[in-house]
């Protein structure tokens, strides 16, 4: 076995996943190798370590927390059913017998707690996914892969009214990530959202930052539009700039006038 | 046969059928686990507390996602993701460009932390993780690629250098 | 002993570096291979789970050179073909540290690759059915033939040639490119939502993309953007050109 491999064998040696070939294999090393003899030994002393290390306890608090919560959920068990917001006539019936469980449910379980309870619920229900949705998006904008960054930046499409942490992460992917496509396409996704001062002030920022002429063409056309006189600064820099594109300088004076 | 002796899957199949009451012998086993990992990850032991309410929480909300695989594997994925947005979000309100790192003294506690704990800090935190749901949860290589859409491979190779940093920062430091 | 065994070994190295300059290693723990060039970079598929990178055509070094290692922008190289090579964490990174030389580079077709040329290299891939990232950052358009994505393509001053043989639904596929033509084929049952965008260029199609009447031929869509659907929708593909022509063919 190759040097290498045994290393990375360290760990399954200690947890007993070798087989008794690689076992011996293992062994010898260690007998004739001084050098693999002490890096095992110090990984035995840091397995040791992990297994002393001490369980942290949590506070009782968080049993009764969680027991709190359960009955609430038992409470508040009525069937809700995901309103579809693209939906066609197929859903209607399902909708209608969903209203009627609920309010069968709200009827069975009690009067106005329960009343409140079902409300809460239901709202609750929309807003966990809204919460689980967002949790996926920043996830996935963290990503190795860049086709699934640009994923991430599509899934604010989900999202009527995206909130700052959203439009921040969107963001930031628009003026720092390293792939053009993705910085491209989360440009595109918060243009939808250019109302948000939040937004502007990224576009704007992006501006000053942004290298690739794709990019900063779209920029400037959508600061344009928006008439953001704030916008004027960057944009006059990079009329002074020798190596800005001179079609990024053409756009650059046809929207000029139209902000000043 | 008592609900007891049940496996993780089985009674998650229960809970995800509306029989929540029987969460509570998930929460048994596995709420000291998940509250270490998340522990070990941010150093902060109300977050921690916090957030292993919200994985629970999250598990009757969505426990109809539930795709009967490895439950162990679907917990801690929750437990990340929940990780994750809760940094992520603290990261970008305060508009910092670094990468989200979950570093000891971000904020002022007064918590002793172990010698082993010190050193954990130092990894990044993609190496940490792997180090905690391996070494400490006990969570094999397989349900970890799961976990991070990547092969046992890969997670390996990942693991092996995690570890060997791991113990050189342990043992230069003790 | 161990000075022998090495030198023993050195010597057997130089002797079979003369007889054969190809370099391979073993993608064993790999995910991402990840390739930059300043010349042209053709990357191919072959049955071996490893890299293999083709051996130097040129002369052998000069006499000046020998015993010396060749130190390139982006570190020494540390092979016998010219390159640098170093796994870091599950990406390895290849970087072509010669001048003037294109590099031919195979891979297993199911290796996720990156490929970025830096300078005036043209990129050519071929076969891989797993994500592709491809950048030509200068000048320099691309080729990919047999691919199935996703595929997230960009360049500066050059074309991207893409030929699907069947298209990932996995995550976008998307294609951007500031003065250069995009010319995409796709199998004709593909299911896909088309987002196509052209600021100084046309763009044509004999799909028919459902959000504008359609006959069957290569027709002019429009000169600013098109969003819709092929085949009751799918994966998210994007086409963007700034100043270039867009082509969506029917395979």
């Amino acid at each position: 076995m190759e040097k290498r491999e045994l290393e990375n064998r360290i760990s399954d040696y200690f947890d007993g996943l070798l087989s008794p070939a690689e076992v011996a294999a293992f062994e010898k090393r260690l007998s004739t190798d001084n050098d693999f003899r002490t890096e095992v030994d110090e990984f035995k002393v840091l397995f040791e370590a992990i297994k002393q290390e001490k369980k942290e306890i949590p506070s009782k608090q968080l049993a009764k927390n969680f027991e709190k919560m359960l009955q609430q959920e038992k409470s508040n068990q009525v069937k809700v059913v995901a309103l579809a917001s693209k939906d066609n006539g197929r859903f209607q019936y399902l909708k209608i017998a969903a209203s009627i469980a609920l309010l069968i449910g709200v009827f069975l379980v009690g009067r106005y707690s329960a009343q409140r309870a079902s409300n809460h619920s239901l709202m609750a229900a929309q807003q966990e996914v809204l919460e689980y949705k967002e949790a996926t998006l920043i996830s996935l904008l963290g990503n190795e892969s860049a086709s699934k960054r640009i994923q991430g930046v599509q899934l604010v499409e989900e999202f009527d009214r995206p909130d700052e942490d959203i439009v921040g992460a969107l963001g930031e992917k628009m003026l720092s990530d390293e792939n053009t496509n993705v910085r491209l396409s989360a440009m595109e996704a918060l243009s939808k959202f250019s109302y948000s001062d939040q937004v502007k002030v990224f576009f704007i920022q992006a501006l000053e930052t942004e290298e690739n002429p794709s990019i900063q063409v779209a920029l400037i056309e959508i600061l344009g539009q928006l008439q953001e006189k704030k916008a004027v600064g960057p944009m006059k820099k990079l009329l002074e700039k020798e190596d800005t594109q001179p079609f990024i300088k053409k756009e650059i004076n046809n929207v000029l006038p139209k902000i000043i | 046969m008592s609900a007891n002796q049940l496996t993780d899957e089985e009674i998650m199949a229960q809970v995800a059928a509306d029989d929540l009451d029987v969460l509570r012998i998930l929460f048994d086993r596995h709420h000291v686990h998940v509250y270490n990992f998340l522990y070990k990850m941010s150093g902060d032991s109300m977050l921690s507390e916090d957030l292993t309410q919200d994985v629970f929480y999250k598990v009757i909300k969505y426990r109809t996602s539930y795709n009967n695989g490895s439950f162990i594997s679907w917990l801690f994925t929750i437990a990340r993701n929940s990780l994750n947005s809760h940094f992520t979000r603290k990261k970008v309100m305060h508009s910092d460009l670094e990468t989200v790192k979950y570093r000891l003294g971000e904020e002022e506690k007064e918590e002793e932390y172990s010698h082993l704990h010190k050193a954990l800090n130092q990894l990044e935190a993609s190496d940490r993780e792997l180090v905690i749901l391996n070494r400490f949860q006990g969570i094999k290589y397989q349900e970890l690629a799961e976990m991070m859409d990547s092969t046992p491979g890969a997670v390996k190779t990942k693991m092996s250098r995690a570890l060997k940093k791991l113990k050189n920062i342990y043992l230069q430091t003790i | 002993m161990k000075r022998t065994i090495t030198t023993v070994l050195l010597l057997l190295t130089i002797g079979l570096c003369k007889a054969q300059t190809d370099y391979s290693k073993s993608l064993s723990g790999v995910e991402w291979v990840k390739i930059t060039s300043k010349s042209n970079v053709t990357v191919m598929v072959h049955d071996k789970n490893e890299i293999l990178i083709k051996g130097t055509q040129k002369a052998r070094s000069s006499e000046k050179a020998k015993g010396l290692r060749l130190v390139g922008v982006g570190g020494t190289v540390n092979t016998n073909v010219g390159f640098n090579v170093v796994q870091e964490g599950n990406d390895l990174i290849v970087t072509n540290l010669r001048k003037n030389e294109s590099a031919k580079i195979y891979l297993p077709k199911n290796q996720k690759i990156a490929v970025t040329s830096t300078w005036n290299g043209g990129i050519s891939i071929d076969g891989f059915n797993n994500e592709v990232e491809a950048t030509c950052e200068l000048n320099g358009g691309m080729m990919l033939n047999n691919i199935s994505g996703p595929l997230t393509a960009n360049t500066l001053n050059g074309q991207i040639d893409v030929i699907f043989d069947n298209i990932s639904q996995g995550s976008p596929t998307s294609l951007n490119s500031t003065n250069g033509a995009i010319d995409v084929s796709l199998p004709g049952n593909t299911g896909a939502d088309i987002s196509m965008s052209s600021w100084n260029g046309d763009m044509y199609s004999n799909f028919d993309i459902k959000s504008s009447s359609g006959d069957n031929g290569l027709r002019k869509v429009s000169s600013r953007k098109t969003n819709g659907t092929i085949n009751g929708g799918g994966v998210s593909i994007s086409l963007k050109s700034t100043n270039g022509n867009i082509y969506l063919r029917k395979n």
